[in-house]
């Protein structure tokens, strides 16, 4: 009754706002109806733009396609990109979204094919993204009849186009996978290509951060190798979103100097932000209203005020459910093309192409989409952005505010609030986002573990001489590593590859395995596939049972065939959704090498980590109640580690806190803060170093739960209080998120003192009450006046772990 | 702009690396067996690490032109042909597999010669090359199995890493593999060139080493091992190499043949 009441009064507040809006005036009434729920409000003000003509030195046939095209002059940052390629320095350009980024390559490029007959080779993190590219090279092409000859070349070339693109490819489009496993190793096959070879391109140089990023880093060493080989020297124009260091990582990537350019000359409208907290519907308790409740209803007003709307949802599960709140509103009539369109990865390429060509039509009013549209996807310009839920990092944030806003037009961005303990504590103090400092890029690509990789791929291409350097390093030690390994010969000064293999294949770039799923749909005897599942998300989304929706269309898994990687579904109609049940466990293998931690004592060696699906909820819509539980039966994702872990005995834990659930809080604290200073120790991406506190037997795994405590899961998936335990060994795992490990443990052991009275600093430094982000993690408003806070019970478990103080 | 960033140059320590690459426990292991071998290897060092072989048998009744009608060719004379075949490291392509033996059938004073050159350190293969191109000039007709695919495009990255011309590049090429397979597939297991050696010249080979074995064989020799079965290399690829000119004649009388079978079926009717 109270879901009906509710929906009737946000009726109510659709039709007093069913008049066309933009950002600036929806922003406010937004503000003004619900004050209760905006936590925060403020604008970004937008400024003119800053124009030149186009350059004098441009080749004739390129300004006459551009103007075809209908630019007839450029951004100021255009300008000085071009100005800078053209001086032979490479270039960085991170301007905000939209700014126009891709004319700072194209123009340079473009000009160096047209006048000298020279190559561009360019890397974007996507097939998606270099599709685009291509496209768009070949429309300017087109308008200005200019023969440049652009192609892209990934994992879906045909082996017969290949050849035709080695050799007549004046641009060609592609990715660091490819670049490392298919182009480098057959260098000699493209001689002509290198041999030309001008302008090397990447694009959305933020993303290759982590372990991602120092494989990347690597791989341009082995093609600056290669370029040395057919005696080029290309020069680099890198093009990055906001981020902390964006010159630092550029730098560090290419291991040259580089220009940055950061102001945009391009014009954009005022962003109205608004940080939305769902109203309070049980004070008691304390609970809000769902995210997804906020995110439908504002996105439902700014469609109605007649404004082109993308919504960010956190997961494909809610893409699907948002997609289906808004489809039941505004495409009940099925005869129309969908004015709802929802946007994954996941689909079909040409389903994904279809989306993006309707979205930069204009056809489109609303999309859904997961973190897939916050690349540059070319979708056009859009009104409003809404995030249901904070994205989890800053970058990501004001790159998918950064969405919205045609030229000088105001625009509006929301970031709904979770209940999340970090999205609320961002609504409580907002200048966590506003104020700080985008995150950091982080590369370490003298790691010993990629750097042998890599290194031996680079001996697979050209031998290396007595003396010779890989990155800062003389490469002489891991040569002999890998001769003794015999894949390498030395004879005299040269170490020539000698083992009947292929390096880069047993090298992966990205840590995902693959082996995607095929979605086939049984419908009415039909054998169709409808959607593709990466490795990674089918255990949580192809179970034998599961809703898997497919713009927002429900089908059921019937079968899952695990081993050939297909499932089978049929049409259904149901008025649930199902959504799985995991949770992730640790054990130890072998222990390495251990020593005392104060009271209690660290250790490094390899782990078993396993994720287990154990079941499903199903979830009806609207009303989100429970209306049933199915079991899954799959394969554990099971994953063999290294890592570093830090235990305290029984006793000492007794001693010390008051009780078992203090003392695990308190680890959970400490896991935060310890991961905290770990990422920074090695230089790692978050997420290439994961945390998990469980019991040192392997017994139980825990998390914080939604209330902020700590949470006890048996080996059996279901929930376990500490008192209960028979033994209570809490234990805090660093691991490195990579099958076989990546090297970023062990040097962690060895500085295991360091880091824990690091984090000890950091805790104890804070200047937060009880705790927050910037230590030991989000913590609920009710927890600021608890008389043992989470971050106390942090710092006495540091204490215990030997932090100096 | 900013300054670089400075990366401190480290100096690894071996022990860890050699732990993290896993190479410990291969260490303990001998290298060699301890008894005694022999390290002869047949032919002259006509360079230092590159050696040459050459030997001739007699074939008087070859046809001094060859139909390649099969191959979708006019004719070639007998002299332009240069049949070949190369040894190598391995399968997994690209720039890491290399050749370190090449072997080549002529005809020379009525004969039919087989020259092989072969290295025995790495650094000789550039005279190797070196010494392969002597041997072709601009009317050479190359004959191979598979070569095509295989030999000629592996030599093509060999010559570009060694920063010489190629010399295959735009000669005709028969493959041979290509004919056999349009003829054969439907009637042989396979077609294999050892098959067809069997089946077309009555050629079985006795203690043949497998050309998979090769790459072992070499790096036995030149990591300080016995030379016993690089010499079994040696036989495997001259017997390849005579057979291609078998093979090459047998294709040749194709034409001849058909036509008579036409003709047959023609006074049938």
């Amino acid at each position: 009754m109270a879901a009906y009441l509710k929906a009737r009064l946000t009726d109510e507040a659709d039709s007093a706002l069913a008049i066309s809006h933009d950002g600036s005036t929806l922003a406010r009434r937004l503000s003004d109806k619900y004050s209760d729920r905006v936590a925060t409000a403020f604008t970004v003000f937008g400024r003119e733009g800053r124009f030149v003509p186009l350059p004098d030195d441009l080749p004739s046939g390129l300004s006459k396609a551009l103007m075809a095209r209908g630019i007839e002059r450029l951004y100021s940052h255009q300008q000085e990109a071009w100005e800078a390629a053209r001086s032979g320095r490479n270039v960085l350009v991170s301007t905000p979204t939209a700014s126009g980024k891709t004319l700072c390559y194209t123009l340079p490029v473009v000009s160096s094919v047209l006048e000298a007959g020279a190559k561009a080779l360019y890397l974007f993190p996507t097939k998606a993204l270099a599709q685009d590219q291509v496209a768009e090279l070949l429309e300017l092409n087109r308008a200005g009849d200019l023969g440049v000859k652009a192609f892209t070349f990934d994992g879906d070339t045909p082996g017969d186009a290949r050849q035709a693109i080695r050799l007549h490819g004046d641009v060609v489009v592609s990715n660091p996978d490819m670049l490392h496993q298919a182009i480098l190793p057959h260098h000699t096959k493209w001689a002509q290509f290198f041999e030309n070879l001008r302008y090397v391109v990447i694009d959305e140089i933020h993303t290759y951060r982590g372990v991602f990023g120092s494989h990347l880093a690597n791989v341009l060493r082995r093609l600056r190798r290669i370029c040395a080989f057919y005696g080029v020297r290309p020069q680099f124009i890198l093009c990055s979103a906001t981020i902390g260091n964006a010159t630092e990582h550029a730098q560090a990537l290419i291991e040259d100097e580089v220009v940055t350019i950061t102001r945009s000359g391009a014009p954009s409208g005022d962003k109205h932000i608004l940080l939305w907290n769902p109203p309070v519907i049980n004070p008691d308790l304390g609970l809000r209203a769902s995210a997804r409740s906020q995110t439908n209803l504002i996105a439902r007003v700014a469609i109605k005020a007649k404004m082109k709307t993308l919504v960010f949802a956190q997961s494909r599960l809610m893409v699907e459910v948002l997609t289906k709140y808004l489809k039941d509103v505004f495409d009940h009539d099925t005869r129309l093309p969908p004015r709802i369109r929802a946007y994954r990865g996941g689909y079909l390429p040409t389903e994904r192409r279809e989306v993006e060509r309707a979205m930069r039509a204009g056809d489109v009013d609303g999309i859904v989409s997961t973190s897939a549209l916050e690349l540059g996807v070319d979708i056009g310009s859009l009104d409003a952005v809404v995030l249901n839920g904070y994205p989890g990092s800053i970058a990501a944030t004001w790159q998918r505010f950064g969405r919205a806003g045609r030229r000088q037009q105001p625009s509006l961005g929301v970031l709904v609030a979770t209940s999340a303990p970090l999205d609320q504590y961002l609504m409580r103090h907002p200048a966590f986002l506003t104020e700080a400092t985008p995150e950091q890029a982080r590369i370490q690509p003298d790691q010993p573990l990629i750097l042998l990789d890599h290194i031996r791929c680079a001996a697979f291409e050209l031998p290396f001489i007595a003396g010779d350097a890989f990155g800062p390093d003389d490469a002489g030690p891991y040569l002999q590593v890998l001769a003794e390994a015999e894949v390498l010969h030395q004879e005299g000064e040269r170490w020539e590859w000698i083992a009947d293999s292929y390096p880069a294949n047993a090298v992966s770039l990205r840590s995902v395995a693959d082996g995607n799923f095929v979605v086939v749909d049984r419908t009415e005897g039909r054998q169709t596939i409808i959607a593709e599942v990466d490795y990674s998300a089918a255990a949580l989304t192809l179970y034998e049972g599961a809703i898997h929706m497919i713009q927002s269309v429900p089908y059921q898994v019937e079968k899952l065939d695990w081993e050939g990687r297909k499932a089978y579904c049929t049409r259904t109609r149901v008025d649930y959704y199902t959504d799985a049940i995991d949770y992730t466990k640790l054990k130890e293998l072998e222990c390495f090498d251990g020593s005392k931690a104060g009271e209690g004592s660290a250790r490094h060696g390899e782990v078993h980590v396993v994720r287990r699906v154990s079941g499903y909820k199903k979830i009806r819509y609207y009303t989100h109640e429970n209306i049933g539980y199915g079991p899954v039966n799959l394969p554990d994702q099971e994953l063999h580690s290294t890592a570093v872990w830090w235990q305290l005995p029984q006793s000492v834990l007794d001693d010390t806190f008051r009780s078992r659930q203090h003392a695990l809080d308190g680890f959970l604290g400490a896991a935060y803060a310890l991961h905290t200073a770990a990422v920074v120790a090695v230089m790692a991406e978050p997420r290439d170093l994961q945390k998990a506190v469980g019991s040192g037997d392997g017994g139980w795994s825990a998390q914080v739960d939604a209330a902020g405590r700590g949470q006890i899961r048996a080996p059996d998936g279901g929930l376990a209080l500490p008192d209960a335990l028979e033994r209570f060994l809490p234990t805090v795992y660093l691991y490195d998120n990579f099958p076989g490990g990546v090297g970023l443990s062990e040097p962690l052991f060895l500085r295991a003192p360091e880091l824990v009275t690091h984090a000890l600093a950091t805790v104890e430094g804070c200047e937060c009450k009880a705790g927050c982000p910037a230590c030991v993690g989000p913590v609920l408003a009710a927890d600021e006046n608890r008389e043992e806070t989470p971050r106390a019970l942090t710092a006495r478990v540091l204490r215990l772990l030997g932090a100096a103080a | 702009m900013n300054r670089l960033p400075q990366r401190a140059s480290t100096t690894i320590d071996l022990a860890a690396l050699r732990r993290m690459a896993g190479v410990r426990e291969r260490l303990g292991q001998p290298r060699l067996p301890p008894r005694n071998f022999s390290r002869d290897v047949p032919g002259d060092e006509i360079f230092p690490g590159l050696r040459y072989l050459e030997q001739c048998f007699a074939w008087p009744d070859a046809p001094s032109e060859l139909d390649l009608t099969f191959a979708r060719l006019t004719t070639a004379r007998r002299e332009h042909l240069l049949h070949f075949d190369t040894e190598t490291t391995g399968l997994a392509g690209g720039t890491g597999t290399r050749a370190f033996m090449i072997g080549a059938a002529d005809w020379h004073d009525g004969g039919l010669r087989v020259r092989q050159l072969y290295i025995t350190t790495m650094a000789a293969e550039a005279a190797m090359l070196r010494t392969f191109s002597e041997w072709i000039d601009a009317d050479t007709v190359l004959v191979s199995y598979n070569g095509k695919s295989y030999d000629a495009p592996l030599l093509a990255t060999r010559y570009r890493l060694a920063r010489m011309a190629n010399p295959l590049a735009g000669l005709t090429h028969v493959d041979l593999l290509h004919p056999m397979r349009r003829r054969y597939r439907q009637i042989w297991e396979n077609c294999k060139m050892q098959t067809a050696e069997r089946k077309l010249l009555r050629i079985v080979r006795e203690d043949d080493l497998p050309g998979s074995e090769a790459p072992r064989a070499w790096l036995t020799y030149l990591r300080g091992g016995s030379s016993g079965d690089l010499v079994r290399v040696a036989a495997h690829n001259l017997q390849d190499v005579r057979s291609l000119s078998g093979l090459l004649v047998e294709a040749h009388g194709w034409a001849a043949l058909d036509a008579q079978d036409h003709s047959l079926h023609g006074n049938e009717k």
